[in-house]
This record gives structure tokens, C-alpha cells and sequence, in this order.
């Protein structure tokens, strides 16, 4: 028998997961020091850990940094709460009939793997440059990738599942609140994960194209200055918005619902 | 609880692949009397589970007619409650919700609902488990809510499909002996369906054994109540109905 | 037996006899109401060009050698930057995924590098190296090995003990049971890492070569953006679109399949 998961939210070991997850980083900050201390790198090349934390509280202290990050995230929402809001229920929609969901997820998969980067040249045609642009190769990003887990994700809850809901009286309204969206949940969460995985790339490469402001406007402006401190302070901050993001929200919302229901979730 | 009734009932599947027409059931004929436990045996592909899928409505009859209380059947519904082989329990609900869904479908109110979990879970046992999820229960008691799920929506008609096929001998023992004392305590029509004749003996007060898609047999089961395996597992009468359910299954 | 039956029977059949056929079927349907939509002139031709004029462009872009070319570089740079890749990355992980030691040292500057992104590296690619295949080698490189790595310790952190044991008990060294027991188990990982990897990469390709490119299908939409001919950017997506769909439904999906399904290993 399957003993119950043991959630122990004590903080003392929470302290310590995170004193564990934090100490190779700050030794990768001190190699990074020592490696240009020592061999005496070019600052151009790579700069050392003060003229990059220099440069960062620069950008801090003129509001430029929160300016950036707040476009790039703002984007980033709009888009992804746009593409899940249509998504989901498309997906549903398609996968309640097991013929029109095996004829359709070929189209879902062809769109699923253009999603992003491939959109820009188009998405900077019709929008033009700025706020449209980069939202829409977002929602791209999110969109067909959530659409398709959807799909799969009702289309393969088992049929058993199914016909016990019926057979417990679930009208159509039911079955859709109480089975089909909660059996789906796990795909879509997975789809969640991966779409916005693809979009957070899919916008650092748009703001770089098609935009004066945002995270990726930061990074190729910093270049065409030769401003490498500010160019790796920029990566930094992206590496950490981006783990935060899916460490603390997107994967414990994915265990939640596949490591307590007990769900097996192909990938 | 109503009665069940199996007019020429036949299935006909079409095989896309080999481009023909083949014959799961044919003209089964078969009455359940209100409050009786009937089990249907026999050997693998010989259709008993393409019947329990057509009275329950999962697949389309395509003769004869279902009866229950005298009314024919269209599709699933709840006035017939399925046990499932593979339990299918809702996985993204607590044992409780599962319980409870059948009346909560039926809009019945939140502390009314709170009430139909205790009841059943103490029928089935499982008081201490209700809020946990399937995934965190034993197979065995997976299958108590899987049955007390079904009773809790108050069916005409309980219709089991290998229900305890995929637990272990020794739990499967133990869950036979509780569904005889839970339907010897609330006597609801039952069709049970198994492979395994001695269950079938064990449960029934008639067994109906089936060979390629037609009853072969009835079999009156009169031995007496309450059962339990220490009783009969040595009780002569129970030997001699197990035997003879099995020479027929065997020539079937 | 309804009409109806024997035309479902008859798709059902070249269904089964045609798998890899019957995924273009919904491109058919899709297809004729872009037409239909073009027909109706909603949009104006400079943004939304029709079928028949992609089909054109096409046959030019292929009669001239430009497809066929920036097709080549393409694939060129995504192979040999996925075969460097992963060359890194499955030694890498194997060691990190066997050793404690080295998990618990390198696991979060890993998930870090992974969290920067491949298109983030552009500017200061670009610094070092300046635009150039260089650049965009290190990017594709790059992309594939974080998910290969990440995976491969995975699988092989995740490897049933009992196989382990169950080798050791019949006799097998410490080396045997590596290219026995533990790799063979860590393999469905390692090639769901390499899927997704590829799948980053390919994307990653596509960014590099919009940014810094001088040939490619990225570099061939992106000036096809600047001259505004809209239906060459339709073609470069259609091209990217079926191509990554035969790589991954026909080739990588299948090995992941044929590894663990046929062994019944979950792929997590």
C-alpha cells in the first residue's frame, strides 16, 4: 500500500534545500572572479564580479532595469494568459471526440513545433515593431503548444473514467467541470511549462528584433556599445527571472496535480 | 432496487480491418428478479463483458432490448451503477468526492453529501481514508470505493465487471466476503460478471455460464446466507455447485 | 453494413496502412480555407499571400538553389551543433549522474545555465566572436546540451536499484553494470533530452540565424522581412514547420517510443 506523501513543510529544511541549491552558485561567482583576476581577461571580453554588479546597481539605480523587466514580463503575461485562455478550451473542445482529435493533432503538432522564433518575421510584418509584435509570438509560443497537451491530455483519459461518469449521471456541463478539465490538467499544466519555456526564448530573440525596450532590447543595446558588464548582467537577471519562474511556480504547480494524483504524464 | 430484464439481446461488431461483421452475443434472453445476485461466468471472449457493456449502456445494442423496471434502456445512466475492473476511480478526487459524486451530479446539497460519505465509507470501511486520494490507497481498498461509489448513487440495477480481478487472492477473498454481508445487509439487484467460477458459487444465488455469446447454462445457487470462505471452503454443497459450474464452463 | 461503415472501414484501412500519409489529411481542409480566406480578400496580398503564390515563390525559391541551399546550411549547423552537443553532454551527465559528490556541486549552476537561455548568449557571442558560424555553433551547442545533460543525470539518478543489485548478485563489475544495466535504463531519458534539446536548438538556430545570419532558413525569412515579400517568410515557416515534423514525428518520436514503450519504462 502506497503510503501517503509526507509534506513536512518545516522551514529549517527548506533553509537548508535552499543554502544547498545556493552554495555552487556562489562558487561559480568566485571562480568567475578568480579566473579573471588570474589570467587577467580583457574587460571587453569578460569583466570581473565588482564592474559587473557596478553596472547592475547602475541600471538599478536609474530605473532602467525595472522599466526592462516589467515590459518583458508584462508581455509575457498578456500573451500567455491570452493563449491559455483560448487554448484550453479549443483543446477540450477538440478532444472530446476521439476521431476529430486523431485527425486534428497532426495540424496542432505542425503548429506546436513552429511555435515562436519562426512567427517573428511574420508577427513584425503585420503588427510592426513593438508591443503587438512580441505578444503575439508569445501567444504563438503558448498557444498551439497548450492547445495540443490539451487535446492529448482528454483524449487520453482512460475510457473506464469516462463511462463511470456516466454511468453516475454526468451531464455534459459535468463531465466537462468535473472530469474532462480535471483529467486534462496535467497535460496542460506540462503544456503550460513548455509553451512558456519556448516563448521566454521566443521573446528574448523578438526584443532584440523588434522593440526599444525589454530584457532582450537591454542585452543588444548593452552590445552595440561593447558594454559586455552590462551584457552579462542582463543574462544573469534573465537566467533568474526564468528559474524563479519555472522552479517556483510552473514546477510545483506540475507535481501537484501529476505526483498527487498519481498520473503518469509522457512528455 | 428493480428488476432486469435481457430480451434477444445481440451485438454485432463491425471489423474495420478485416472489412466484416462479427457476432460477440447472440440472442441472449435473461431475467434478474429485484434483489437477486446473478453471476455471469465463462471462459474469455465468450461476450459476458460486451453484455455488461450494453446493459450499462457503453456500447450500442444492436438487437433485442434492456429492461429495468420494465423500462428499456438508452445509453449509460445513473439507475445503473458499474464497479469497473480497473476501478476507475476519479484520480483528481479524494475517496470522499468519489463517493459523493454520484449524488453530487444529482445536485444533492454539500451537507447532505457529507452525510452519504460517512454512511457509505463505515459500509466499506474506509472512514479513515476519506480524505486521501486513489493513488495513495492499496488496490483493494481502491475497490471498496469503486463498489460503495456505485451503491451511493442509489442504482436499480449493480453491475460489476471482474471487480476484483486485479487484487490479490488474499484481498480477494476478504472483499467477496464484505460484498456478501453489504448485499445480504441492503439485498440491491446485482450482475456480477467473473472468469472465476468459485467466486461466482461464493456471490450468487444464480450463476449463468455463457459460451460464445450464448447461455449455455443456468445454475441455481441455494446455498445459505450468510457466506463466508472459513464455512464453505471445506462445505460439501459448495464443492459439488463449484464443480459442476466448472465441468460446464470447461465444455463451453 | 451502411454505406457509411464501409467508407469509415475503407479510411480506417489506408489509415493503418498509411500512418505517416494520413497526418497530412487535416492540412487538406486547412489548406483550402486559407484559400478561401485569401479569395475573400479580408486581408490585403502584402500581409497574407495565397497557397498558390507560396507554391510559386516556392518553386522559384527552388529552382534559383536558394531553398536548397539555405536548407542545407541549416541542417548543417543544427547537426553538427546537436552531434557536439550531445558528444558533451551524455559523458557529462553520466558523470554528474553518478557521482553525489558532483551532482550537489553542479546541479543548480546547471539549471541556472539552462534558465539563461540559448538566445541570451547572442550579444556576447557576438562580442567575442563576432557574427560568423562560430557564434552560431556555440548557441546550437549550447541549446542541446543543457536538456541532454539534465536529462541523462535524470535517468540515470532514477535507475531501479534492484536492477543494479540483481546484476551484482549475477556476477557483473562495476563497469558491466554501467554499459549493462544502468545506461540501457537512462537511455529513454537521454533521448527525450536530445528530443527536447533538438527542439530548443532548432529554434535557437532559427534566432541566430534572423540575428546574426548570412545564409539559412532564419536568414532567408528575415530578409524576406526586410524586402516585405511576404510570401517568402510563408514559405521559410512552411519549410521549418515540415521539416522539424519529419525530424521529430519520424525520427526522434519513434526512437523514444521503440525505447520506452517497448521496454515499458515510463519517460518522465
Amino acid at each position: 500500500m502506497a503510503e501517503r506523501m509526507a509534506f513536512s513543510p518545516v522551514p529549517y529544511t527548506r533553509r537548508r534545500r535552499a543554502v544547498k541549491f545556493m552554495l555552487p552558485l556562489l562558487g561559480l561567482v568566485v571562480i568567475w572572479q578568480l579566473v579573471v583576476v588570474i589570467f587577467d581577461v580583457n574587460p571587453r571580453i569578460f569583466p570581473d564580479v565588482p564592474t559587473v554588479l557596478r553596472a547592475g546597481w547602475g541600471t538599478i539605480a536609474d530605473g532602467s532595469l525595472l522599466g526592462h523587466v516589467t515590459a518583458s514580463l508584462w508581455r509575457v503575461t498578456v500573451g500567455t494568459v491570452l493563449a491559455i485562455l483560448l487554448a484550453v478550451p479549443l483543446g477540450i473542445l477538440m478532444g472530446v471526440s476521439r476521431g476529430v482529435s486523431s485527425f486534428l493533432s497532426p495540424l496542432f503538432r505542425f503548429f506546436a513545433v513552429l511555435a515562436g522564433i519562426a512567427w517573428i518575421p511574420i508577427a513584425t510584418l503585420w503588427f510592426g515593431y513593438g508591443f503587438g509584435a512580441i505578444t503575439f509570438v508569445i501567444f504563438n509560443a503558448v498557444f498551439f503548444v497548450v492547445a495540443y497537451n490539451t487535446l492529448l491530455g482528454v483524449s487520453t483519459i482512460p475510457m473506464p473514467i469516462r463511462h463511470a461518469a456516466a454511468s453516475l449521471g454526468t451531464s455534459r456541463w459535468q463531465l466537462l467541470k468535473e472530469v474532462l478539465v480535471p483529467g486534462a490538467l496535467p497535460n496542460i499544466v506540462t503544456g503550460i511549462r513548455t509553451g512558456m519555456g519556448f516563448a521566454w526564448r521566443g521573446l528574448i530573440a523578438a526584443e532584440m528584433i523588434a522593440t526599444n525596450t525589454g530584457l532582450g532590447y537591454m542585452l543588444f543595446l548593452a552590445r552595440d556599445f561593447y558594454r559586455t558588464e552590462v551584457i552579462v548582467f542582463a543574462m544573469i537577471i534573465i537566467g533568474i527571472i526564468w528559474l524563479v519562474l519555472d522552479r517556483l511556480l510552473l514546477a510545483p504547480l506540475e507535481r501537484a496535480t501529476v505526483e498527487r494524483w498519481g498520473m503518469v504524464q509522457r512528455s | 432496487m428493480k428488476n432486469l430484464s435481457l430480451e434477444n439481446l445481440s451485438k454485432t461488431y463491425f471489423d474495420p480491418y478485416a472489412g466484416t461483421t462479427v457476432n460477440a452475443v447472440q440472442d441472449v434472453s435473461l431475467n434478474v428478479a429485484a434483489g437477486e445476485f446473478v453471476a455471469v461466468v465463462g471462459p474469455s471472449g465468450c461476450g459476458k463483458t460486451t453484455i455488461l457493456n450494453m446493459i450499462a449502456g457503453f456500447v450500442p445494442i444492436s438487437g433485442g432490448r434492456v429492461l429495468v423496471g420494465g423500462k428499456e434502456v438508452k445509453g449509460p445512466g445513473p439507475d445503473r451503477g458499474v464497479v469497473f475492473q480497473s476501478f476507475a476511480l476519479f484520480p483528481w478526487k479524494t475517496v470522499a468526492e468519489n463517493v459523493t459524486f454520484g449524488p453530487k451530479m444529482r445536485g444533492v446539497g454539500k451537507a447532505e453529501r457529507a452525510k452519504i460519505a460517512e454512511e457509505y465509507l463505515a459500509l466499506a470501511g474506509l472512514s479513515h481514508a476519506a480524505d486521501r486520494y486513489p493513488n495513495e490507497l492499496s488496490g483493494g481498498m481502491q475497490q471498496r470505493v469503486g463498489v460503495v461509489r456505485a451503491l451511493a448513487n442509489n442504482p436499480d440495477v449493480l453491475l460489476m465487471d471482474e471487480p476484483f480481478a486485479s487484487v490479490d487472492a488474499q484481498t480477494r477473498m476478504t472483499l467477496q466476503e464484505e460484498l456478501t454481508r453489504i448485499w445480504e445487509e441492503r439485498r440491491p439487484t446485482v450482475i456480477f460478471i467473473t472468469h472465476d467460477v468459485a467466486e461466482a458459487v461464493f456471490l450468487a444465488n444464480r450463476v449463468v455460464v455463457l459460451s460464445k455469446g450464448n447461455v449455455l447454462e443456468e445454475v441455481d445457487i441455494d446455498l445459505p446466507r450468510p457466506r463466508s470462505w472459513d464455512r464453505l471452503v471445506e462445505d460439501g454443497d459448495f464443492k459439488g455447485l463449484s464443480n459442476k459450474v466448472l465441468q460446464l464452463v470447461r465444455s463451453a | 453494413m451502411t454505406y457509411a461503415q464501409s467508407l469509415w472501414g475503407m479510411y480506417v484501412r489506408w489509415a493503418a496502412a498509411w500512418p505517416a500519409l494520413s497526418a497530412f489529411a487535416p492540412f487538406v481542409p486547412l489548406i483550402a480555407l486559407w484559400g478561401f480566406v485569401v479569395w475573400l480578400e479580408l486581408f490585403p496580398r502584402v500581409f497574407l499571400p495565397g497557397p498558390f503564390e507560396v507554391l510559386q515563390t516556392s518553386w522559384s525559391l527552388l529552382y534559383k538553389g536558394i531553398l536548397p541551399a539555405y536548407l542545407g546550411d541549416s541542417m548543417v549547423r543544427l547537426a553538427v551543433g546537436a552531434a557536439a552537443g550531445m558528444a558533451l553532454a551524455i559523458p557529462l551527465g553520466i558523470f554528474i549522474g553518478l557521482n553525489q559528490r558532483a551532482h550537489d556541486a553542479t546541479w543548480p549552476v546547471l539549471l541556472f545555465f539552462q534558465a539563461i537561455g540559448d538566445i541570451a548568449w547572442l550579444p556576447i557571442l557576438l562580442v567575442w566572436f563576432g557574427f560568423g558560424l562560430t557564434t552560431m555553433t556555440f548557441v546550437i551547442v549550447y541549446t542541446v546540451m543543457f536538456p541532454v545533460i539534465l536529462n541523462t543525470v535524470l535517468g540515470i539518478r532514477s535507475a531501479r536499484p534492484e536492477l543494479e543489485r540483481a546484476a551484482q548478485s549475477l556476477g557483473a563489475s562495476r563497469t558491466r553494470i554501467l554499459f549493462e544495466v544502468t545506461l540501457p535504463g537512462a537511455l529513454p531519458n537521454i533521448i527525450t533530452g536530445l528530443r527536447n534539446g533538438l527542439g530548443y536548438g532548432w529554434r535557437a538556430l532559427i534566432a541566430a540565424e534572423i540575428i546574426v545570419g548570412t545564409s539559412g532558413i532564419g536568414f532567408l525569412m528575415f530578409d524576406a522581412r526586410r524586402a516585405g515579400s511576404v510570401d517568402e517568410i510563408v514559405v521559410g515557416m512552411i519549410v521549418l514547420g515540415i521539416l522539424w515534423y519529419i525530424v521529430d514525428s519520424w525520427i526522434l518520436a519513434p526512437i523514444e517510443r521503440a525505447t520506452g514503450e517497448r521496454w515499458g519504462l515510463v519517460t518522465t
